[in-house]
């Protein structure tokens, strides 16, 4: 710890742009490039947040189709987030936090994809609970 | 007013837990007595409790898992002289007393004996490989360590109050459902594995931020120790599947305590999915546990093979291989539940293919004592013995990996036998070697060698002769966990099983006694220079034990292998590089807060499985005020003066002076 | 051979000694610093960065832990036990407004981040207001659509679809009630503390803390809501 509190830098919030950042976190910017930011990705939310409410309610376009173009719309909008409410870029000084999100990502797909695929696979090959209750009495 | 709990709860009808119970309970206050009567409490509570040094709490983590390790080693002792005394016989052990002890020895080993002592390596030894002061959130390192002995407590406590979990060391539902299971043993379980799986997140985080933003000057990734990537590696996998263990957990805890439906076999509840989560962690938690031992044998190999590690590139690769592929096998331990052939072989494939990674480091283990100076000292015997150990369980690993063969030993003591093969051999051994070889460091004397010796080859002895019975015994067809058995012609093997057990025994008496002799004779045994084995990595720079801050100056590393570049300089030169310009240190203070906490998580925890509704609030109420106020105090560092760490220093530097002079009187290298 | 002022006996030990067969070691080149640091030129980082990915790596392990319940929705979203199904008990309208409390939040949230970076206690205290009382209306939504559903006799225990739908959308409920509770302590510490280093790093881990809810928020109305109600 020690170091750090001393560090001159530390009290004014100056960061130096050579250094890692941490996330959500960016170089010494004025109060007004967050406001834009946030702007920004407000704006692009609402757009894609009501394009979410209005395609789950319509039959405009072909209906199985709907699941999916409503998840790409959901993963656009984490994009948004990421980026403009986060603040992750593809800068080196961003390389760690984008590195550990990548972790993670891939940690929810194998979890959530590879729940779905045993489980379904089993389900298919098993004979349903309320069967197998029934066989034992 | 006390939930479910009442007189009966004490385990008046089984005389082995009441005495077992009693027993503890007179040395427990035989203790504190004497931490009274001597006085040491404040010492205790100021340089220990309080403590938010990492080598520390290092220490405590270790201290903890020893103790649970003896735990749990008294748990297998009563298994197996319970299966050689019951064949065709009742045995000694009641069938709800012998469940009680498998899963306990289960949950204890793994959780609360493993893992402690690997955290504690992790936490002891990151720091100083990586030349810094400390980890990067120190007192939440305090609180990680203080819940998971938290959760220690809570599964010991439920020894004398109550009962223990029998469903094995994994609660697989519907048996662990409320409706087949409705007394406090899975509770128990439940509480006192979430509360210290907390902490071990908490640990993980650290250690992964520690890794990743605080190295000391020049020591970029490809120059940190190996067991510094492992313990990453480990760690990473804990921030990335210790929460699977929590969401399944607290989804059981649902079901048992609000009658919810993720697990039941009744209303739409799926209990193989309880099974598909809980591995999502169990597999990954082997490697959780294993990859830091393979960091420790990749530093004994160097060290006492006087080279550098054989492919030091490849085993970083090797060890980011396996931190990936291990959350991709995680079927191989349910081939049998049901799924498809697409399903079983493609986990069964990537179970196969893990062993490469496994592959890899070996050879380079072996490369590294080719053409080296080895020297035979203590933990190098322990990881020569691991490397053949380690070898027959990872082949019996990959045999059960093919789905078909899996079928015939799914259950059997055949897997018994390979998971001990691949934990004792690989971790347990790791953490003795370790033990012996940081020894020194941390307390400033070496253990005794005969006796490291002795209790090395009963161990390693004492293992085969009881373990490979246990695979011929899979093979004839025994399951395991059996309280009774109906067969003749197991028993010889059981028999020599239990022969082993014994030899087991006079390892552990080997060790306890390793220890006393040690410190009776610390006078003789003490390390003056801190580099008692002529080390390669920079904790071996600091005196021994390390002053609390570490480093004076800290280090500035120009190549791998850190301190042995410094050394090889100071006896080129015959000089120790000119001294540095010492600074005042900025050191965290103490703070009580993770002790706090961890009590009023016990509290909750008993709380909550004796439906003690009142208590359980308040103590969650008291929690988070404590929080509050921790995080209101306006102290957090204070400052080493000037002197004082100079003075530290020019100690050491005078110490590595002689050790100079020494060398370049006898030979120039030794 | 070109070592400086060595015997040549010496060099030789040396280099025998490091790596007699100069198996699989290779020197590095000379140490060049990295632009942009944190990767070992430049020592450890600073106290800010370290606090602020220390609690990027916790919310990882959160959305993993999120992961593990919305694998469990996934798993038992058919398994209806003769109940309603995930349909029937979708209230669109309610999610739309639960959604725009939570997605302005986020933004006034940011908003006294911004705040926070020009140093204005007053406009930082205002914005973290606006963010609680926001989230204050999106958990009482919640709490209001759980009433509801219980009033119609429809609770976890029912089936295992209502129990995983109850279990993810319950779990996100708790995250933002410990979040307001957080919020209400950084509001009181800022007031009493003002911009200490390490209340300005509190502020960024909550910062990170909220936005993480709201994107686990957006799985959860596609996945949970949206998608439900054309199921």
């Amino acid at each position: 710890m020690s170091h750090f509190e001393s560090d001159p830098h530390l009290y004014t919030g100056v960061l130096d742009d050579r250094e890692d950042h941490a996330p959500g976190d960016a170089p010494e910017e004025s109060a007004g490039h967050w406001v834009r930011n946030a702007n920004i990705g407000l704006g692009f939310s609402i757009v894609l947040t009501v394009a979410s409410f209005l395609l789950a309610g319509s039959n405009a376009i072909y209906a199985p189709a709907i699941p999916v173009a409503l998840i790409v719309l959901a993963i656009a909008q984490i994009g948004v987030h990421l980026v403009f409410f986060l603040h992750i870029t593809t800068g080196p000084d961003n390389t760690n936090n984008v590195l550990a999100l990548a972790f993670g990502t891939l940690v929810v797909f194998l979890i959530v994809i590879g729940s779905i695929w045993i489980m379904g696979n089993l389900s298919n090959n098993m004979m349903p609970m309320e069967q197998l209750m029934q066989m034992q009495r | 007013m006390f939930g479910k709990l009442d007189l009966s709860a004490i385990p008046f009808s089984e005389p082995i837990a009441l005495i077992t119970s009693v027993v503890v309970i007179l040395i427990a206050v035989g203790v504190l007595i004497l931490i009274t009567v001597k006085g040491w409490w404040p010492y205790l509570w100021h340089e220990w409790i309080t403590s938010v040094d990492h080598k520390r709490i290092g220490v405590m983590y270790c201290l903890l898992g020893v103790v649970m390790l003896i735990r749990g080693f008294a748990d297998a002792i009563m298994m197996r002289t319970q299966q050689a005394v019951a064949i065709n016989a009742p045995g000694y052990l009641s069938p709800e007393h012998y469940d009680q002890i498998f899963t306990a020895h289960g949950t204890i080993m793994i959780l609360f004996g493993a893992m402690p002592l690997v955290l504690g390596f992790m936490n002891f030894l990151v720091p100083l490989q990586l030349g810094v002061r400390d980890v990067a959130f120190p007192t939440f390192n305090s609180v990680g360590f203080w819940l998971t002995a938290s959760g220690a407590l809570l599964i010991n406590v439920s020894l004398f109050v109550g009962e223990f979990a029998r469903t094995g060391w994994l609660p697989y539902p519907p048996l662990s459902e409320t409706a087949y299971t409705p007394g406090v043993g899975v509770d128990y379980y439940l509480w006192a594995v979430q509360i210290s799986g907390v902490g071990t997140l908490i640990t993980g985080i650290n250690i992964v931020t520690t890794v990743l933003k605080m190295r000391c000057p020049g020591m970029s990734y490809l120059r940190m120790p190996v067991f510094c990537w492992t313990a990453l590696a480990s760690c990473l996998l804990i921030v990335a599947t210790f929460p699977v263990l929590t969401a399944t957990l607290a989804m059981l805890t649902l079901d048992r305590y609000l009658g919810w439906h993720y697990f039941t076999n009744t209303a739409g509840g799926n209990p193989m999915m309880f099974v598909n989560l809980v591995w999502a962690w169990g597999h990954p938690e082997v490697y959780i546990l294993v990859l830091p031992a393979f960091g420790i044998f990749s530093e004994v190999f160097s060290t006492f093979s006087g080279k550098p590690l054989f492919g030091y590139r490849s085993m970083v690769a090797a060890t980011l291989f396996i931190c990936i592929v291990s959350m991709m096998v995680w079927l191989h331990h349910f081939f049998t539940m049901g799924a498809g052939p697409a399903v079983n072989t493609f986990f069964g494939i990537s179970s196969s293919i893990i062993a490469v990674g496994t592959g890899v480091k070996i050879y380079n283990w072996i490369f590294t004592m080719y053409g080296g100076r080895v020297r035979f000292e203590v933990p190098m015997l322990w990881s020569m013995g691991f490397i053949f150990t380690f070898i027959i369980g990872g082949l019996t690993g990959v045999l059960l990996a093919i789905p078909p063969a899996d079928f015939v030993t799914h259950n059997s003591m055949f897997l018994v036998a390979h998971f001990h093969n691949v934990i004792i051999g690989g971790v347990v051994f790791a953490v003795f070697a370790g033990l012996e070889f940081w020894f020194p460091k941390a307390f400033g004397f070496r253990l005794h060698e005969g006796w490291g010796k002795a209790a090395f080859w009963f161990a390693f002895i004492g293992f085969w002769v009881t373990f490979t019975p246990l695979y011929v015994l899979g093979l004839l067809g025994m399951t395991r966990r059996l309280q009774h058995i109906n067969f003749e012609e197991w028993r010889p093997w059981l028999y020599i099983s239990v022969i082993g057990v014994g030899i087991l025994i006079l390892g552990v008496i080997s060790q306890a006694t390793q220890l006393v002799v040690s410190i009776r004779d610390r006078q003789n045994l003490r390390d003056v220079t801190g580099d008692p084995w002529d080390g390669r990595s920079l904790e071996w720079a600091t005196p021994s034990p390390p002053p609390f801050f570490n480093f004076a100056v800290m280090p500035d590393v120009e190549g791998e292998e850190a301190y042995w570049g410094i050394k090889l300089r100071a006896v080129e030169t015959q000089q120790l590089s000119p001294e540095p310009t010492y600074e005042p240190i900025h050191m965290p203070v103490n703070s009580p807060v993770g002790f706090y906490t961890a009590f009023f998580t016990s509290v909750f925890g008993f709380a909550m499985v004796w439906y003690i509704w009142w208590l359980a609030i308040l103590a969650l109420v008291a929690a988070f005020a404590g929080f509050v106020v921790f995080a209101w105090r306006d102290v957090h560092e204070f400052e080493v003066p000037v002197e004082q760490v100079a003075s530290v220093d020019r100690a050491r530097r005078a110490a590595r002076a002689a050790l100079l002079d020494r060398l370049g009187t006898q030979e120039v290298l030794p | 051979m070109t070592y400086t002022g060595l015997p040549a006996s010496i060099e030789t030990i040396r280099r025998v000694r490091e790596d007699p067969h100069r198996l699989g070691h290779r020197a590095h080149g000379a140490a060049e610093p990295v632009p942009g640091a944190g990767h070992g030129e430049t020592g450890p980082a600073r106290k800010r960065i370290i606090v602020g990915y220390g609690f990027w790596i916790y919310l990882l392990s959160d959305i993993v832990l999120f992961s593990c319940f919305f694998a469990a929705f996934a798993v038992l979203r058919e398994a209806t036990a003769g109940g309603p199904t995930i349909s029937q008990i979708v209230d669109l309208p309610r999610v739309a407004f639960e959604t725009t409390a939570l997605l302005l939040s986020s933004y006034t949230c940011m908003l006294s981040y911004a705040a926070m970076n020009a140093r204005s206690r007053l406009w930082t205290q205002i914005f973290l207001l606006i963010t609680g009382f926001l989230g204050l209306v999106f958990v009482l939504l919640e709490l209001q659509e759980f009433i509801e559903l219980a009033a119609r006799g429809i609770t976890p225990q029912l089936s295992g679809m209502l129990t995983s739908f109850f279990g993810l959308v319950g779990l996100h409920g708790l995250h933002v009630t410990l979040g307001g509770l957080w919020l209400a302590t950084m509001l009181a510490q800022v007031q009493v503390k003002g911009f200490r280093p390490e209340i300005v790093h509190r502020l960024i881990c909550f910062n990170l803390f909220w936005h993480a809810l709201d994107i686990v928020w957006i799985g959860i109305f596609t996945i949970v809501y949206l998608i439900g109600s054309g199921a």
